[in-house]
């Protein structure tokens, strides 16, 4: 039926495209191709993969034409690179839509990504770094009715790999800009929203009463008055047992989610203060299926370092529970001065905090029932901790140094879903040196020099890059991770790495060759576990 | 109208929760026995299992309570395999070794490599379907029984001549590639097992897999004739089996586990299985000692 459907999209799509050509729509659409070989090496645990070399492909193509829209994705996995769910195979057409939008009301009919508020009670999108893609499949409204008033609501199937889930998610939302459907011309700029999300599964359970249709709502507030914005939202999810037939592993308890963040900024200087608090607010698209089912997003409290030793140990969100805090601030020392120096000097401070709920989170069956304090810090379970300062300094018209100086905390077992106990928290210090230097016109070089000193997990490490740029085609990278501090001689390895790459237009290709060590990659708070390999790697991305 | 719309589908939306209130057990009527003279149809459930994996006992209780629900109908082999269920030798603790050759074999070949893992009836091979976390276990065993029987069994063990009979007859078939399998599980074993975060020492371990005495063709044929039945003879020798299972344990790393091997709580369980879909069709279960 799946397969029917998306052929006769196909179809409809190409016969639209020829009358595209005499009617002036557009078509605009990427390319991404991402091959990897796989070799095996005993030494990093690396596997050799049995078809040698393994793929993943997209291509998107949308047409437009004026108010009406159409698009759709291939997807080919053949077979999908190893970090991926095994569950990613073969190829189809699992994304395609069609969209018009007349007179203040906008109609979606098949896939389309949708997000209430931050994400809290509802989130769809898709990643293709973590292999994440739970776009929705059925129709959607959006409508802006007066000036300043947005409302939208959408029902569908949540997608997992090929496939969708068996819950029916229903979702309506509404955001008001005050300022614009007043008229008011106050220097104070207010906009609320409220959403709510609902998932519809049948209760098949013999033995205990499960709700059929889980509700989750949200309310949001966002104050902007000159350098300053508060934005703050606050979520509750209602009953959502999972469905098993012993007592304990139901847990009708309500889920709750609050976050909250103040801003302040001007000219040379920003702060921003957070917190959030997380209570039992995993959210899924089915009872009782994967993390890969998840249908709505918490975002992580701390920075996202790209550096990699920095990120080498990164902090996932736990959705059943935890409370953070987060404290951002950024000052430019001004030119002219003995800090500021000719061209200034940009320093960026960071200190986040995330830590268990008191008692763990909210729990509710016959037997027994938990309510955590709503703010508990000082003997709760530390979670993750970094603190961190970053200075960027232009030197002259050739020479940029940045150095970052980092201490973090990672519980690894919580943090990695093991057995409490086993690892521990891991507390490591990272120092960064990244310096630039332009040679010639066109021409340049940036070494990076990255330190760890842990206490825990892998021990320490070391790693240098060296990067060439010749602008605007080409860039040649040679990267060294060294695991020196590792607690077995054995695995005190090098992981060396080398990649080239070519850009012409909107074409970008990069080859490359090296060993890639078993971590830990997250972009947001949301993580998956990444194996270790040893190969050539080619990938292609291309724009028309 | 666009307004009508909009406003419709809020509302919709906003009435379409359920808010349930305790006590949320229902009470379910008593489970009425199975009449032993009809044949009826049987799941197995193959619990994937390690006695250092902490969230594998809530899977094992879920286990129980399918059993609970739907009685007799249901029967378990807890797997011991993977790493969780290698032996702590020396560690005076996690020593005993509940680790089979053929629980290897079999979490290797339907590709188990986090725990807790089941399959119910192996329903979803081969299109990676068939590892279930334990909380889609009973969803798939309500599917299961709507189906149609395809065989029935009966197991007669004797334990003074050292043999089983497996009966088999065929109610709904008339080809195909199919394998019997039989094996002896022990249950109350009393040893360590990780439970959350504790080490509890006195766990009481049931359904463990100790040994397979045959994987081999239902018939010589393909083809099969409604009311023909298949008996299928095995003679074994507990002691040797026991005996086998310790150099099995003693070349992994383990230390065995002889003398332990108690008849009086060990089970016989046969069933059929599709060798082309490793679907199991039937399953039956009796007492070593019956």
């Amino acid at each position: 039926m799946f397969k029917k459907i998306t052929y006769s999209f196909i179809a409809s799509f190409l016969a639209l495209n020829s009358f595209a050509q005499n009617k002036s729509g557009e078509i605009h659409g990427n390319f991404d191709l991402n091959m990897q070989s796989y070799l095996e090496d005993e030494i990093i645990g690396a596997e050799a993969a049995d078809e040698i070399i393994l793929n993943n492909a997209y291509l998107n193509i949308n047409y437009t034409k004026g108010d009406f829209s159409t698009g759709l994705r291939y997807e080919s996995y053949l077979n999908a690179l190893l970090d991926f769910d095994d569950d990613y195979k073969g190829n189809g057409v699992p994304f395609r839509y069609a969209a018009y939008s007349m007179g203040g009301l906008e109609v979606t009919a098949g896939n389309y990504y949708e997000q209430i508020g931050s994400g809290l009670i509802f989130r769809s999108y898709e990643n293709k770094g973590l292999g994440h893609d739970n776009s929705m499949d059925g129709i959607r409204l959006k409508y802006n009715p007066l000036k300043g008033v947005y409302l939208k609501s959408f029902i569908g199937k949540s997608r997992t790999y090929f496939t969708y889930a068996d819950g029916i998610i229903r979702g309506a939302d509404y955001e008001i800009n005050v300022n614009e459907a007043l008229f008011l011309k106050s220097k104070t700029r207010i906009i609320i929203g409220q959403g709510l999300v609902s998932r519809f599964q049948a209760d098949n359970n013999p033995k205990f009463k499960l709700p059929q249709n889980v509700a989750a709502y949200s309310s949001r507030l966002n104050i902007i008055n000159g350098g300053w914005n508060y934005s703050g939202e606050y979520a509750i999810k209602l009953n959502d047992p999972v469905g098993s037939l012993t007592t304990e592993e139901n847990n009708y308890a309500n889920g709750s989610a609050l976050m909250s963040s103040l801003t302040y900024s001007k000219r040379g200087f920003g702060i921003v203060t957070e917190m959030h608090r997380i209570n039992h607010m995993d959210f899924r698209s089915e009872r009782a299926q994967e993390k890969q089912y998840i249908i709505n997003y918490i975002p992580t409290l701390s920075k996202q370092h790209a550096y990699t030793l920095l990120a080498l140990y990164p902090c996932a969100t736990q959705t059943e529970g935890e409370f953070g805090a987060q404290v951002d601030v950024f000052y430019k020392i001004k030119k002219g001065n003995l800090l500021g120096g000719k061209y200034g000097t940009k320093i960026i401070f960071n200190l986040s905090r995330i830590n268990a709920l008191n008692g763990g989170n909210s729990y509710l069956n016959d037997n027994m029932e938990h309510t955590p304090m709503f703010i508990s810090i000082k003997e709760e379970e530390l979670y993750f901790k970094d603190l961190n300062i970053e200075i960027h300094k232009k030197i002259n018209k050739k020479l940029r140094a940045s150095g970052i100086l980092a201490i973090q905390s990672y519980n690894k077992d919580v943090l990695e879903g093991k057995t409490p106990g086993t690892y521990g928290v891991v507390e490591s210090t990272i120092a960064i040196a990244d310096v630039s230097y332009k040679i010639k016109k066109g021409h340049t070089l940036r070494i990076e020099l990255q330190e760890l000193f842990a206490d825990g997990g892998e021990g320490s490490w070391s790693m240098g890059l060296v990067e060439y740029t010749i602008s605007p085609h080409w860039f040649f990278t040679a990267q060294d991770m060294y695991n020196w501090g590792n607690y077995e001689m054995s695995k005190q390895l090098h992981y060396v790495n080398i990649n080239c790459g070519f850009l012409k237009g909107t074409n970008r290709i990069e080859i490359g060759y090296g060993k890639k060590r078993a971590g830990i990659f997250c972009v947001g708070g949301v993580c998956k576990e990444v194996p270790s390999s040893n190969g050539f790697s080619l990938t292609i991305s291309s724009s028309f | 109208m666009r307004n009508i719309i909009t406003l419709f589908s809020f509302i919709l939306i906003i009435t379409s929760c359920d808010v349930v209130e305790g006590p949320y057990e229902i009470e379910t009527p008593d489970i009425t026995p199975i009449d032993t003279n009809t044949y009826v149809k049987k799941i197995l459930i193959e619990d994937f299992t390690g006695h250092t994996c902490s969230n594998c006992p809530a899977a094992a209780r879920e286990l129980e309570a399918i059993h609970d629900v739907y009685g007799d109908q249901i029967i378990g082999i807890a797997i011991h395999a993977t790493n969780f269920a290698v032996p702590w030798t020396g560690s005076g603790t996690f020593e005993y070794d509940f680790r089979t050759q053929w629980g290897e074999k079999w979490s290797d070949f339907f590709g188990i490599s986090s725990l807790p893992s089941g399959m119910v009836n192996r329903i979803g091979y081969p299109n990676n379907e068939h590892n279930l976390g334990k909380d889609k276990w009973q969803e798939a065993v309500i599917a299961e029984l709507e189906k149609i029987i395809d065989f029935g069994m009966r197991i007669e063990s004797d334990m003074t001549n050292k043999n089983i009979t497996i009966k088999t007859k065929v109610l709904n078939i008339t080809e195909g590639d199919y394998k019997l399998v039989v094996c002896l599980t022990e249950s109350n074993i009393i040893n360590w097992q990780k439970d959350g975060n504790d080490d509890v020492s006195d766990y009481e371990h049931n359904h463990a897999l100790r040994t397979v005495l045959i994987d081999e063709d239902l018939s010589t044929s393909f083809s099969y004739n409604i009311g023909d039945e298949i008996t299928t003879v095995i003679n074994f020798d507990l002691t040797s089996l026991e005996q086998s299972n310790n150099e099995y344990s003693s070349n992994e790393g383990g230390v065995g586990n002889i003398g332990e091997w108690d008849s009086s709580n060990m089970s016989v369980i046969a069933y059929i299985y599709d060798n082309i879909t490793k679907e199991i069709l039937q399953v039956e279960e009796n007492h070593l000692n019956n």
